[in-house]
This record gives C-alpha cells, structure tokens and sequence, in this order.
C-alpha cells in the first residue's frame, strides 16, 4: 500500500516536472512558421543570412531575409510600415537616428512582455548582459523597442608605416591630425592624406568627435542649436578643412564605401570611420600589419575625448503576425553564442559577457591591430555619445542641415562660423 | 442597328477603362488628396488645404529643384535630340553591318539604370576613375565631374546622353526611312548641297518624328531620379536636387509625405504641360 503511495507519489511529481518543461521555453515551438526580415546592407545582415540554415535546424523556422543598401533598405521600410503592411516581422533600426519617429507612428512591437515572458524567452538570454548605454539607447518611453546587435563607432585609421616613414609621431591629441597631415604632404606628394565622410547626410556621424573633442556642443545650454558656439565652429573647421586641403578630389560624395575603399586600396593614410568597416579594411593585403586603430584623440586644450557610438538594433514589427516567431529569431540572433561567431565576422558584439569572453579575447590576441580595435571599441562603448545633431525628434533632417553647413566650407563657399549660424537658423526650425 | 450595334461593343473598353482608373487615375487622385494633407509620420494627419503648396511657393529648395530640372531637362533634350539625329542620318548611309550597328546602340538604353549610374561613379570618380586617368594621358587636369557643384548637371546630362541618344537615333532612322526619298533626289536635282538639303528638307519632314521623340524623352527627363540618385544623391550641397530628388528626400529621407506629394503634383502637372505643348507642335508640324 505504501509502495504503491511512493509510486504514484512520484509519477504525479514526474508528470508535474513534465508539465512545467511543457510550459517552459522551447526552441521548436513556432516549427514551420516562416519569418520575414528587413535588413540594411551590414556585416551583421550579410552574416545572418549566411547563418539562417542554423536558425532553421535548431528552431524549424524559416527566415526569409532582404537585404537592401541603406537607403532603399529606408525608403521600402518606409513604404510597408506607413502603409501597416504585415509583409515585414522584424527590421534593423538606428533607434537614436529614428527611434522616436518610429516609436510615435507605432511601428515598433514592445519586446519588454517578450524578454518578460518565461515561455517566449530562453532561461540563458538575460537581457542585463547588453551594455546599460545600449539599453537605455533602444528603450523609448519605458518600451524596448529593439534588442542591440552590435556597437559601432567612428574610429581614428592611420597608416603606422607612413607615419614611420616620414618620421611623425603617433597623433596624442586631435590637433595633432591636422598637423600630420601637412607633415605626410610635405614627406610624400603622391601619397594621398586624408579621407572622410563628405556626403551631406553622413557627414555628422564622423564629424562628431572633433566638436566634442575641442570642447563643442551641438546644443546651447538651453537646448537651442548651437553650431555657432566658437568651439562647435572650431570643431566644424577642422573636419571641413582636412577634407578641403587634405581630402580626396570629389570627397563631398564620399560616405563608408569610397573613404574603405581609399583606405584599404592604400591611397590614404588617415580616415576617422566607422569601426563596423573594421573587417572589411582588413581584406585589403597590407592593412592588418601597417595599420593603426584609435579613438579619436582628445582636444589638447579640453581633454575631451567624446567619440560617437551608436549601437544597430533590430526591432519587431508592430504590424507583424509572426511576432512569437520573429521574438524568437531574434533572441537566437543576439544570443552570446551567435554572436561569439559573428566576431568573426567583423560585428562588435553588444553583449558584455562575449567582449570580455575568452573567444573574443583569443581572436583580438592573433593580431595587435585586432586588440587595437577592441580596445578602441571598449573605450568608445564606456565614453562615447550617440548624439549628432542639435535637439529635435527630426534629426535626419538635422543631420543633412549639419552636413550641408559643411560641405559649403568644403567648397569655400562659406567661412565655419557663417555656416554654422545659418545652420543654426536653420534647425531652430526643427525644434 | 448600327448605333444599337456601336453601343453594345462599348463595354469591352471597359477593362482597359478599370485597367487606367486602377492605376492611374486613383494613384494621381490619391497623391493629389495627399498633398492637401500635414502629414508626417508619428503625427496625426491633418487638412491643411493648399498650405503645402503655399509652402512651395516660399521654400527655396523648390526653385532651387525647379531650376535644376529644367536646366537637366533641357540640356539632356538639346543634346539627345542634336546627337540622335546627326546618328540617325548616319545610320541611314551606313550599308556595312548595319544589324550589328544597331545591335550595339540599343544596348546604352537597355542597361538597367542603377547600372549606369554605378558605371558613371566608377568611371568618373576624380581619384579613383578612369576618365581623369585618361585625360591625364593627354595632358588634361583632371575634373571633379560629379563631385564639382558648377559640373555636377552637365556630367549627368552627359551620363543620360550617352544612355538615350541611340533611343533617339532610331526613331530619326524609323522617320527617315519611312519619308518620300523622291523628294530628296528633286532637292538635289534643284542643286541643293547637303547642308540646306538637311535644313530646308530633311529637318522640316522629320519634324513630327523629332517632336515624338522629345515627348517620350520629355516625359522620362522631368521624372529623371535614378541615376541622379545612384551618382550624387543631390549633391554636392544641393547641387543637383532635382525636384525628384527633392520630393525623395522628404518623404522618404524625412517623413513628410504631404509636402512631397504637392512637390510631385507639381512635378506632374509640368510633365503633362509639356507633353500637351508638344502634342500641338506636333499638329502645327504635321505635313
């Protein structure tokens, strides 16, 4: 009588065991759903396609992934989210670009419920490993609109070989680019310099750091813009005179792909570009030994070092059917061991746990110019800023009225400060 | 009979009728409707009656775009319809390998926009292009091309130029082919050389043609987008913001779907302008 007690004693323990775990997360729960994503052309995109076979063998879901160069990615994204088309269940998104634009028209699905839900959510995802800035960067009015997928930032590339060769030190402050570019002019005439962002929109991602760095703001402290301040102007006539007098001819419709191009094809021996870009720089022959990675150096008058960081995000559709699904593909996307493989890949991972793990460690230990850009990346994840443009929720706007105040510089059609303060004209409209 | 018979044959215009509302007709109605609207993505759309193009009317960049679409629209047309014309002429002598002549012109216009404009920045990027390689061989300096805001619109009329003077030289062949030639023998019978023959008998009857050609030309030159777009993206600055581009750039790039609808309203109501003022040159050039 009392076996027979124990026996069934255990089989309703059994049986409850079984019940939890059937309540509990399961990879294969949406098994022959398909996904459908919208990606911008990125070294995290390209290696998510090539990795959807894994995501199908472990989940039984199939992801169906476009990918389109960043602004026909922008303009079909546009066209199917304005129109609430429920073609698209997941989308990388810039949230301090577009975020509280987005956030506004409803675009985004809240994932806090999902990271929130044991069922949905796998026991080892633990949200708190991404970088409190990243989180805080894609969550707009207590909603998480994205999840990070990698952090980037605008990096200071220079050619230690170059500078060897013509016997100029290592730039210590930022001052010291200009200077060096003379110096490598006068060395070498053939040997080009500079390159950098000219295109109109692009330009404040990688001007950013020269105005923070010599003590500038895009800001007034009462929250105007402020381009005409004397250091934001200073920080503007630096970057518009290194690509007026050390740039590339034509650099004003330079944006990433021309200034790699320059840099890997050896044509230039300095740039201030993206740390995504980092991989394919390095398939360039010769790069991975002559190169050097740094954040960009501090003002010598300030001390500021306040590079650009941004972290890319991919968020779920509002309008999605799919969104168990889509949730599902993007915790495999962002879990630390997806994106311990897309370190390969060239992709910063945004979670802690895999920066300081020993498979990022030991691909950063094969080359010195690899640690450098770690190192790089650390220091602009710890203090960097992802703000470009002065105060509004209209910042791609900002940004192209930033970037036109430049490129009328470039072309000296306008000194820095008169630019500036018709800039500031300008995005006072935006506010 | 005859009319009832007339009657009943009415309705099979009928899906080609549903066909042009579906998308022509609702599409225009829609962006006509949308351009009277404040709309911006994140905000409630709101009645603003003719305030966008109020706003045109004060916003710079509008002339701005309007001064570059017509400058792009009527070089590119000058020099299309003077370059496809000479070639046509040409065409026409041509007895050698004539399949194969016109084989290879076709090709420019079949190339997919987006192939000729990334051809046009690899060929004529300053640093990194082979045109400046070229001209330097030569003892050129080099150009900046599309990255030079006094060059920038001449380049990409050049760029369509070369892609759409073969389009035109066809249709001058086709013309010039299909015209009496015992007017062409009575001319030079009379003594007239080959310079008043071409403009005292040639030109006048290829004129219809010649008006056909520039309205098709017409109508893709005013809605010219891609290639601009691939090149320059409507730089440098606003140097070649065309109001395509313009239009692009606001709704897509910032979100303001109202105002761009009035920019390409506008747009559209040039473009069916255009193509009205050449259908009745073509009547008052008809022989």
């Amino acid at each position: 009588m009392r076996r027979s007690f124990i026996a069934a004693a255990v089989a309703v323990a059994a049986l409850a065991t079984l019940s939890a775990a059937a309540q509990g997360f399961d990879w294969r729960k949406h098994d022959g759903q398909t996904v459908t994503l919208l990606l911008n052309n990125h070294p995290w995109s390209q290696a998510m396609k090539d990795m959807t076979a894994e995501f199908t063998a472990k989940t039984g879901i199939r992801a169906r992934i476009e990918i389109f160069n960043e602004e026909q990615f922008r303009a079909r994204l546009t066209t199917l989210m304005q129109g609430r088309s429920t073609e698209v269940d997941g989308f990388m998104t810039l949230a301090s670009r577009e975020g509280a634009v987005f956030s506004r028209a409803g675009w985004y699905a809240d994932l806090a419920p999902m990271i929130a839900d044991k069922a949905a959510t796998a026991p080892d995802f633990n949200y708190e490993d991404f970088g409190a800035g990243l989180r805080d960067a894609s969550t707009i009015g207590g909603q998480v609109v994205s999840l990070p997928i990698n952090q980037e930032g605008p990096l200071f590339y220079w050619r230690r070989d170059l500078f060897e060769k013509c016997k100029i030190a290592e730039p210590r402050a930022l001052e010291d680019i200009p200077a060096a570019a003379a110096a490598l002019k006068a060395c070498d005439a053939s040997q080009g310099v500079w390159a950098a962002r000219g295109l109109r929109g692009a330009i404040p991602y990688s001007m950013s750091g020269f105005v923070y760095n010599l003590g500038g703001s895009y800001a007034t402290p009462d929250g105007k813009p402020g381009l005409c301040q004397p250091a934001t102007v200073r920080g503007i006539d630096m970057y518009a005179s290194l690509l007026k007098d050390y740039g590339p001819p034509g650099a004003l419709n330079h944006t990433f792909t021309q200034v790699i191009e320059l840099l890997g094809q050896g044509r230039v021996a300095m740039t201030h570009e993206s740390s995504n870009e980092f991989a394919n720089i390095m398939r360039f022959p010769g790069r991975a030994t002559d190169l050097g990675v740094l954040v960009l150096p501090p003002g010598p008058a300030t001390g500021n070092s306040n590079p650009g960081v941004v972290g890319g995000g991919r968020a779920s559709s509002a309008n999605s059917r799919n969104k168990p699904a889509a949730w599902t593909f993007l915790q495999w996307a962002t879990s630390p061991e997806v994106q311990t493989k897309l370190v390969q890949a060239g992709v910063a991972p945004p979670r802690a746990s895999v920066f300081t793990g020993p498979a990022f460690n030991a691909w950063a230990a094969e080359q010195p110019v690899r640690r450098a850009w770690a190192d790089a990346l650390i220091e602009i994840g710890r203090t960097g800023t992802g703000i470009y443009q002065s105060p509004t929720d209209r910042i791609p706007e900002a940004r192209d009225i930033i970037g036109n105040a430049v490129q009328q510089v470039v072309l000296g059609r306008a000194s820095a400060r008169d630019a500036a303060c018709a800039a500031d004209a300008e995005l006072a409209k935006l506010q | 009979m005859r009319r009832g018979g007339a009657t009943s044959f009415r309705w099979m215009v009928a899906p080609a009728l549903v066909f042009a509302a579906a998308m022509i007709v609702l599409p225009f109605l829609y962006a006509g409707w949308l351009s009277l609207q404040e709309t911006m993505i994140g905000m409630p759309s709101r009645f603003a009656g003719f305030g966008n193009y109020a706003r045109l009317a004060r916003d710079a960049e509008f002339w701005n775009g309007l001064r570059l679409t017509l400058l792009l629209y009527l070089l590119s047309l000058g020099l299309q319809l003077v370059a496809g014309t000479w070639l046509g002429l040409l065409l026409a002598r041509a007895d050698a390998a004539r399949g194969l002549v016109r084989t290879v012109l076709v090709s420019p216009f079949m190339l997919p926009p987006v192939v000729v404009g990334m051809m046009a920045i690899v060929i004529l990027d300053p640093g990194l292009g082979v045109a400046n390689y070229l001209l330097g061989q030569i003892g050129v300096a080099p150009r900046l091309f599309l990255a030079d805001p006094d060059t920038v619109i001449l380049t990409v009329a050049l760029v369509d130029t070369w892609q759409w003077t073969p389009f035109v030289a066809l249709i001058v062949l086709g013309g010039y082919l299909s015209l009496p030639q015992e007017l062409f023998e009575a001319a030079e019978i009379d003594g007239a050389g080959g310079w008043r023959r071409f403009w005292h008998v040639t030109l006048p009857l290829l004129a219809p043609t010649l008006v056909t050609a520039a309205v098709l030309r017409s109508v893709d030159l005013l809605r010219f987008f891609d290639v601009i777009y691939i090149t320059t993206s409507g730089g440098p600055g606003n140097a070649s913001t065309t109001l395509n581009i313009l239009a692009y750039r606001r709704g897509f790039e910032f979100f303001e779907f109202g105002y761009a609808a009035a920019i390409m309203v506008t747009l559209s109501a040039m473009v069916f302008g255009t193509v009205l003022a050449f259908a009745r040159l073509r009547r008052s050039v008809a022989w």
